[in-house]
This record gives structure tokens, sequence and C-alpha cells, in this order.
């Protein structure tokens, strides 16, 4: 110990040999005479190191839960493990479905059901881009050069000149800064909102929002206020109820940020956002505005650009829209577009960009042809807008349904006109219409949920899905068979 | 992004004061801060090693106390956004081997401390309200607490 001493103080002498001198037998001299306040306190950290020193680890966590040798024996011992393969009955209607229900043909505007033709009202296929030659020609010589994929990330060898000339022309044609390409339609919004809300945040969420944007929530473990469908007084409600709670703790509130997620078009119930009012709110409460346009992209707005179009408000206004390429634009993946500031953000944190493989470029070209057919002939919106309103007004004259959705909604929901039907009893007849038509040479299809992990389970419902090719002649035919269909199984 | 880390640690912040070689470099960066400060040629001993205490426990304390949260994106979700870096080390477990060790090192340059500034009165104050700055936020008691809201969010 006094070599070290030694050492040092020789070190120090070398280095301050120009200014005052230091001595070490002046320092121990005054080790002897140090004021006495000096020396309790530091025996008192000596006692406090050595105790430090002696005392066992422990964890700040208050509920340990411990057991006894016994009780964990119990335990192991009662443990049943669930069945790999949950027990389904052999009458279950989906298991009836995918043994039955065999598609032999594109599902364009005819699909080939068991043998027979039927006129395809199921599939979400409202351009009628399924099986057009322009595009499917395209995407066999993009298939030529590219190959089938890239098999990899955006960020790891995965991004082809075609994902970019997709993104930039989805950005042009809506009016953004910038958009961003995903790989799937689910995947799109599920991995957006993760991106930007965090845990101790908070979204304000309509409730009758489709799947994916659940999952989305779910994933980003913030706080979750619903709102009852397309009810803004429910949604001012809730939020003079959190404004009150941010005048209470002002440092909190500077930290939570607060989101508004709707969809355009919801695809449950088939009726369009009060998008004025949500822009009012938004503007008043200061949220941001997350809208999801899988099904009003390329069917509403005079164009085709969406809700935004269709009442007229500015694009810049709404945050980030995303948006699904898989049903007007009949092609794979998703997108999104907004302020580059935004969408920039993705590109490294949208889990679903950053870590799935990317769009195979043959469907990114399908896209970027489809997208071209769309701008050059706007008037397969104007035809999808006159076919909607026809079958909507034609539709709501069949006694015993009810139909569900606007009048310039592409997607329309049948319910059965007597509500106070268990919902078993109300999805077999649904089921027997479905049936009837499809023998009659029209392909229905019950709108089907994961019903246990659904937050607000929808009414069941017969999803219909209007293409712009309809003529007049295919649409009375889908109302007569409809009609058929409803009373037969009413009788029965 | 992710931080993808060989031990699977769900938050690497919780492990890197375990990891090997630290505790050596800490000794040594101290050491080489205390030489800086010295090998100035207006300071005289004492007050250079005074200076090298003051500088490192405010370093560490910024460092330890101040910054809360995780600069990249872990598997605990954002839980442990509001919580520093010492309430992050060994997941919250008081009193283990590397708590300790960062407990004892600016107490044992605070007795060498007090030695070479030969005991003076002032020096003292300075070196104390510095010591216990930098003492108290890592006593068990202290795990959460935020002194008049400062730094709460």
């Amino acid at each position: 110990m006094f070599n070290f001493l030694h050492m040092c103080g020789l070190a120090a002498e070398a280095t301050l040999s120009t200014t005052a001198s230091w001595d070490l037998y002046e320092t121990i001299q005054a080790l002897f005479q140090a004021p006495s306040y000096h020396l309790v306190f530091e025996a008192a950290l000596i006692l406090w190191i050595v105790g430090l020193l002696f005392t066992k680890s422990y964890s700040s966590k208050v509920n340990k839960l411990t057991l006894t040798d016994k009780e964990k024996a119990d335990l192991v011992e009662e443990w049943q493990p669930e069945p790999l393969v949950p027990n389904v009955p052999e009458d279950d209607p989906e298991l009836i479905n995918i043994r039955t229900r065999i598609v032999d043909s594109k599902l364009g505007k005819y699909v080939t059901l068991n043998g027979q033709k039927c006129l395809n009202m199921a599939s979400l296929n409202f351009l009628a881009m399924v099986g057009k030659e322009v595009i499917e020609e395209e995407a066999v010589k993009s298939l030529k050069k590219y190959g089938v994929g890239a098999c990899g990330p955006r960020g790891f060898y995965g991004t082809v000149d075609v994902h970019l000339e997709e993104e930039e022309k989805l950005a042009q044609f809506m009016g953004t800064e910038e958009a961003i390409v995903y790989s799937y339609g689910f995947a799109t919004i599920a991995s957006a909102i993760p991106a930007y809300s965090k845990r101790g945040d908070i979204i304000f969420c309509d409730e009758g929002v489709c799947f994916a944007i659940q999952k989305g929530i779910q994933a980003s473990r913030s706080k979750v206020k619903m709102f009852r469908h397309n009810d803004t007084a429910d949604l001012e409600r809730l939020l003079t109820l959190h404004a009150e709670e941010e005048r209470k703790d002002v440092k909190k509130a500077r930290v939570t940020r607060k989101f508004l997620i709707v969809e355009g078009l919801y695809v449950n119930y088939g009726d369009i956002c009060p998008l004025p009012k949500l822009m009012e709110l938004k503007w008043k409460y200061k949220l941001r505005l997350f809208m999801d346009e899988s099904i009003s992209f390329g069917t509403l707005g005079k164009t085709g650009r969406g809700v935004t179009e269709h009442f007229n408000v500015p694009i810049d206004d709404v945050d980030f829209i995303s948006a699904s390429l898989e049903n007007a634009l009949g092609s794979f993946g998703g997108f999104g577009c907004g302020k580059s500031y935004v969408i920039d953000h993705q590109r490294l944190s949208g889990l679903g960009y950053c870590f799935s493989a990317s769009t195979p470029p043959m469907l990114s070209q399908a896209a970027i042809v489809a997208l071209d057919l769309l701008k050059n002939t706007p008037d397969m919106v104007d035809r999808l807008h006159a076919n909607s309103a026809y079958l909507h007004e034609k539709l709501s004259r069949v006694p015993g349904l009810r139909v569900v959705g606007d009048t310039v909604s592409p997607v329309l929901h049948l319910q059965l006109a007597e509500s106070d039907r268990k919902r078993a009893s109300a999805m077999a007849t649904l089921r027997c219409i479905v049936q009837m038509a499809e023998e009659e040479g029209v392909a229905l299809v019950v709108a089907s949920y994961l019903e246990k992990d659904e937050r607000h389970l929808p009414p069941p419902s017969i999803r219909l899905a209007v293409n712009c090719d309809l003529d007049e002649k295919e649409m009375d035919r889908v109302v007569e068979v409809i009609d058929h269909a409803c009373l037969a199984s009413s009788n029965s | 992004m992710n931080v993808v880390v060989v031990h699977g640690d769900p938050n690497p912040n919780t492990s890197y004061v375990n990891s090997r070689g630290i505790w050596l470099t800490y000794v040594i960066v101290v050491v080489i801060l205390h030489y800086v400060c010295l090998s100035l040629p207006f300071l005289t001993v004492g007050l250079a090693w005074t200076l090298s205490i003051l500088l490192r426990n405010l370093i560490m304390f910024m460092v330890l106390h101040l910054e809360k949260g995780t600069p990249f994106e872990t598997s605990e979700h954002g839980r442990l956004r509001f919580l520093t870096a010492w309430e992050q080390t060994d997941i919250g477990t008081q009193l283990c081997a590397s708590r300790t060790f960062l407990t004892v090192v600016p107490i044992v340059l605070f007795f060498l401390a007090s030695f070479y500034t030969k005991y003076d009165p002032y020096h003292f104050i300075v070196n104390t309200v510095s010591l216990l700055s930098v003492l108290l936020p890592k006593l068990p008691m202290f795990h959460g607490v935020r002194i008049f809201g400062i730094n709460k969010y």
C-alpha cells in the first residue's frame, strides 16, 4: 500500500515539477490532524461498504410465488395437455365448405364451383381486374425477366426496380409525397399501427374495424378506447373524458400520443366513415388520423382515389392512409401513403416491411398495369357506382332480407330481417340461402369471422361484392335468385 | 429495429454491466480520466482529485440515473420506458455484484480524494455533495422514486 502511494507521489511530483510541490510526508501528517467530522463520515462509509459486501442480493419484485415440492408434484400430475387438433364435429359447416365447395377456374366475373359455372358475387373483384389479358401478359413478361421473387426482405437484396416504380406510381396517383409497399394486405395495417403507437399511447378506434386493424392495435400494446360504429357523438364523449384526464396530469399528457383509427369503407358493415366530422375532431383534440382504405381504394371518389376524394378533403390532412392492392387492383400486397416523414419511419420500424420477403416482381408489375388501367379508364369507377346503386335498390325490395351498406358502397351485407334469432340458427339459414343460390348459378358467401377472437362480432350476414362489369340482366338474375332462395329457405 | 443478442436477453440494458471485462475497462477509464486531470499544470494535486471525482460522478449520474428507457426496440414492448438505466440493470435485482461494484467505486475514490486534499473542509463539502448525489439513487429504497416529479415521464 505504501509502495503504491510512494509511486503515486513520485509520478505526481514529476508532473507537477513546475508548480507548488506536494509532499507525501505532509499529507500523512494531515491524516493525523484530520477534522473529526470527516473521519466519522469516512468510518460510516466503510461500515456501509462492509454491510453491502455481506448482504445477499434480492429482487425488488414483491409477488414471488414459492411452491413446496409437494405442490409442484401435484400441479405436474394434474396437467392435461390440450389436443393438438381440436375436436371438430363432422358436420361443421366450415369443414363441409372445404370439402365440397371447390373452385376450378379463375375467380373472375364467373367462377366454376364444383363443375358448375356461377356468377361470382363473392370475390372482392370490384374493377374486374382478375383475368384481364393485358395484366396477365405483362405479368408473364415480368416473370420471364425477374423470375418468381427475391426471397428476401426489402432491406436485404429484396428491392427490385419494379417495387420502386410501383411506390412512385402509387404516391403520384394518390397525390401524396411518398408510398411504401408491403407484400401482404393484412400485414400492411397490422404493421403500420405498432410502428407509431407504442405502450403508453392511446388509440381511439371504431368498433367495427376489421380483424387486421384489431391485431395491429393488439400488437401495439397501447391503451384502446373503442367508440360505437360511426358514432361521432360517442367519440367526442370519449375525447372530452380523456381531455379531463390530461388536464390533471400535464406532464404525462405531454408524452402520450393520441391516435384515431378508422376505415374508409368498412368491410364488415359496408358504410363509409364520416370523414369531415372526424377531421373536425382531429383538429380540435389533436389526434393523429390513420385511415384504412382497403376496399375504398379504387372504388370511391370520382377517379377511385378513395374516401378523401369522395368527401373532397385534402389528402394531406389524413396523417396516414393504408390500402390493400388485393381488392380493386387484383394484385397482391398493400401500400401505405402519406407525407415523407411519416412513411420513412416505416422503412425501419414497419415490421411487416423489414422482416418479410418483398412482393414478387410479377405481382408488382401486375399492380402497376392495373393502376394504369384505372387511371386511363375512370369510367370503370362510374360503372361500379351505378351498379352498386342499382343492386342496392333492387335488393332492398327482397322480403325477408335487410340490406346493410351505403348506396354507393360496392360491398353489401344482407342480414335476415328478423334480427332476434340466435346466431347459430341465423347462420344456418344464410348458409341454406347460399347453397340454393349456388345451385341456380350465383356464387355467394356468408361473411365468416373468427368468432372467439373478434372484439365486436358483427351480426351474421351474406357479403355481396359488386363488380363494375356486371350488366343489368346479370344483376336482375342475382336479385331473382336471392329472392327465390330466401323464400325457399324461409319455407323450409 | 430489434436488437438480437446472443444470450437471449429481452433487454440488453439489463446485462451489459455483467459483460466480460467491463469492470476492468471501467477502472482503466477512471484512471485515465484522473491522470488527464492531474496533468493539467495549473491545478494542485488536491484540486485535480476533486475535479476528476466531480467529473466522474457527473458523467455516471447522467448515464445511469438520468437517461430512461432504451435506444432500441426490445421485446419488452416499452414496459421499461420510464425506468432509468440503473433501475434496469439485472432486471431490478438489488445488491447484486455489479451494482455493489458501481456503488463501492465512488466511495473508494472519495477516500483517496480526501487523503490527497489533506482533509480540507471546502474540498470535503464539494466531494461529499458529489458522492451523495451518486450514492443516494443507488439505494434500494430509491428504486423508481422521482423527487419533485422531475424526470418522471
